[in-house]
């Protein structure tokens, strides 16, 4: 798929708004508990940006498969309360009730999680780099020894490597704080564009 | 000191990391030298700390134990429903689902009309709960805020502490719909995240008493934390009225005698048994708890110490227990309840996160004389913990209700509860 984003087509994000509005019209409410086959239905306002099967082929949009069910909930919660700001994902999630949000947090937790990225040319020495800065960093205290995220954090293992340096810029210019007592900002706050770039790289790769 | 953990090998920092996960608790003398500790010696250091540093220097002991993220929807009613069932509560007293759905919900506040203001943790949003026809309609008035835990309610305007500025919301409850633009009356806050959430409490003249957490685990408090202070919102004025308080996120006025008690949050990384959280009362302007020096009344901190002893500082009330987490407090002011039960104190119990079997969760009752003196601790309503290191709620704050009931917020399921007697 080509280069979409950022899309200016406000108005077919108000249509996915209204759709998912729709969509949980009979579900609404605090009443039901998890639910993956409603998550597919309600995931179909999903699919367009960030995969058919959660995982991503458009640039700067993260594969959703295989996230922790606690972060994409998270997630959503933070986009519809506004402590986490974007233009496309705020009108969409302020559509959305708790019961869809646990519902698209257990449908895309479900689902496989990307491949790591190979290379017919390897970057050898970026990728050490990387690795080097992952540690250094303890990035897995948090996101866990294989970066596969758990309770409320990220999976970052394959995240699409431009998705991967957008969010660590985002963070590192703190345009993005994490949310509660996260602080992504302090976590990249000394590294330089050159590291961020090496930590995206490593990580999209990583096996 | 150095940031000795970055220099360990890979596979060293592995091994931790998959302890650090929560399926860890399993100290032993090779993981003890890859215990995560902090140098906050160089003044760039406050300005970008590590982001797991707040929580501060593991111990061996206390390894791979972490705070629970809790579920971000809360829970379903059904949910709820099923774990009232098993919330014990004395005699001739009834729990029951208020509202669903108030995410996170921190500290409550009557409006003059009825309306229940709710702040909030992490999701920044204010809520306000109505009657509508007997049902509780739950409308989310603010949004994106930094972590408006703390609120309160005087003469129509609704006050709200959002980390570093308090903010006043003139005639809130008749503008639900659509919030006015609020007024910053206070401001001479620090922009501390961690322990930089708030818990604010009118006295009758109208000051507002509000605690400043330090920062961190343990340490040497910043200036301007540590402390509680009360604010004039009308002026801005503000003063210092204790010192040496680590986390408080409770108190209330004592309608007997006008002094403010407080609920303190002890240190981590000790154990799983001490130091025991406290109950404090401020008997003289400006007295010192002890943090950092000295824990519990009686027990020296082993680094912060520094030559101190506890007999300089004002001892706690009660020792509550460790690692139970008491947040709001309120006297009992009610009618509805047993007479015994007038001008008890009730404690909500938020529960453990740095202790291998969580305790708390609960809230206990405590029965005082104005003095602090002949102090006795009960547990008034329990069955929160699920397993050893689990929950099915989390009590947060409690506030009476005009008709005397008790009403109790629940972070962890997003809900308010409603303890009644008798009916």
């Amino acid at each position: 798929m080509p280069a979409l984003r950022p899309p200016r087509r406000a108005g077919f994000f108000m249509r996915i708004a209204k759709l998912l509005a729709g969509a949980v019209l009979a579900q609404a409410g605090q009443l039901h508990a998890a639910d993956v086959q409603a998550g597919k239905v309600k995931a179909q306002a999903c699919i367009a940006c960030h995969g058919e099967q959660g995982v991503s082929s458009m640039q700067n949009t993260p594969s959703l498969a295989g996230q922790p069910d606690g972060f994409i909930q998270w997630q959503l919660v933070y986009f519809r309360g506004k402590t986490r700001k974007d233009d496309i994902m705020g009108p969409i999630a302020a559509a959305l009730t708790n019961a869809d949000i646990r519902d698209l947090g257990a449908y895309f937790s479900s689902l496989s999680p990307p491949p790591p990225l190979t290379d017919a040319d390897p970057d050898t020495p970026r990728f050490a780099r990387g690795a080097k800065l992952a540690q250094a960093n303890r990035c897995s205290t948090c996101h866990g020894e294989t970066y596969a995220g758990q309770q409320a954090v990220a999976r970052i293992a394959h995240q699409r490597e431009d998705y991967l340096l957008k969010a660590l810029r985002d963070f590192h210019q703190g345009k993005r704080t994490g949310g509660g007592i996260a602080a992504m900002p302090d976590a990249v706050y000394r590294l330089s564009d050159e590291d961020l770039q090496a930590l995206a790289h490593y990580l999209a790769r990583f096996q | 000191m150095k940031l000795q953990s970055l220099m360990r090998p890979w596979a060293a920092s592995l091994a931790v990391a998959a302890l650090s996960l929560g399926f860890g608790g399993l100290p032993s003398a090779a993981q003890a030298q890859d215990l995560k500790h902090y140098d906050s010696t160089k003044p760039d250091f406050w300005k970008h700390p590590p982001p797991d540093w707040f929580l501060g220097d593991e111990t061996a002991q206390q390894k791979g134990l972490s705070p629970k993220a809790g579920p971000a929807t809360g829970m379903t009613e059904e949910e709820i429903n099923a774990a009232l069932k098993n919330i014990k509560l004395p005699k001739g007293f009834h729990i029951s689902l208020y509202a669903s759905g108030v995410l996170s919900a921190r500290q409550m506040a009557w409006g003059d009309k009825g309306t229940l203001f709710v702040g909030a943790f992490g999701v920044g949003n204010v809520y306000a709960i109505v009657d509508n026809g007997g049902k509780k309609e739950v409308k989310t008035i603010l949004t994106g805020m930094k972590m408006p835990t703390g609120l309160a309610f005087r003469d129509g305007a609704l006050y709200v502490a959002d980390i570093d500025r308090i903010l006043k919301y003139e005639n809130a409850e008749a503008n639900l719909d659509k919030m006015p633009a609020p007024k910053v009356v206070y401001d001479d806050m620090p922009p501390y995240v961690a322990h930089g959430w708030k818990y604010l409490t009118f006295d009758k003249h109208g000051w507002l008493y509000v605690a400043f957490g330090p920062p961190f685990n343990i340490g040497l408090p910043p200036s301007g934390t540590s402390q509680i202070r009360r604010i004039d919102p009308d002026t801005g004025l503000s003063e210092v009225v204790a010192l040496g308080v680590r986390n408080s996120v409770g108190g209330d006025v004592d309608p007997r005698s006008g002094k403010y008690w407080f609920t303190e949050n002890a240190r981590d990384w000790m154990s799983d048994d001490i130091p025991s959280d406290k109950l404090n009362v401020i008997s003289r302007l400006g007295e010192h708890f002890g943090y950092p020096y000295c824990h519990q009344g009686n027990l020296p901190d082993p680094k912060y110490a520094m030559g101190h002893k506890c007999s300089e500082f004002t001892p706690p009330v009660l020792n509550l227990g460790a690692h139970v987490a008491p947040l709001g407090m309120k006297f009992y002011t009610g009618k509805q309840f047993p007479a015994k039960y007038k001008n008890n104190i009730f404690i909500a119990e938020h529960g453990s996160w740095n202790r291998h079997q969580y305790q708390g969760a609960n809230i206990t009752r405590v029965v005082v004389d104005t003095k602090g003196k002949r102090a006795k601790a009960s547990v008034f309503a329990s069955g929160w913990i699920k397993g050893k290191e689990d929950f099915t709620g989390r009590p947060a704050d409690l506030i009476v209700a005009a008709d005397g009931s008790m009403l109790v917020a629940d972070d962890w399921a997003g809900a308010i509860y409603r303890i009644s007697y008798g009916k």
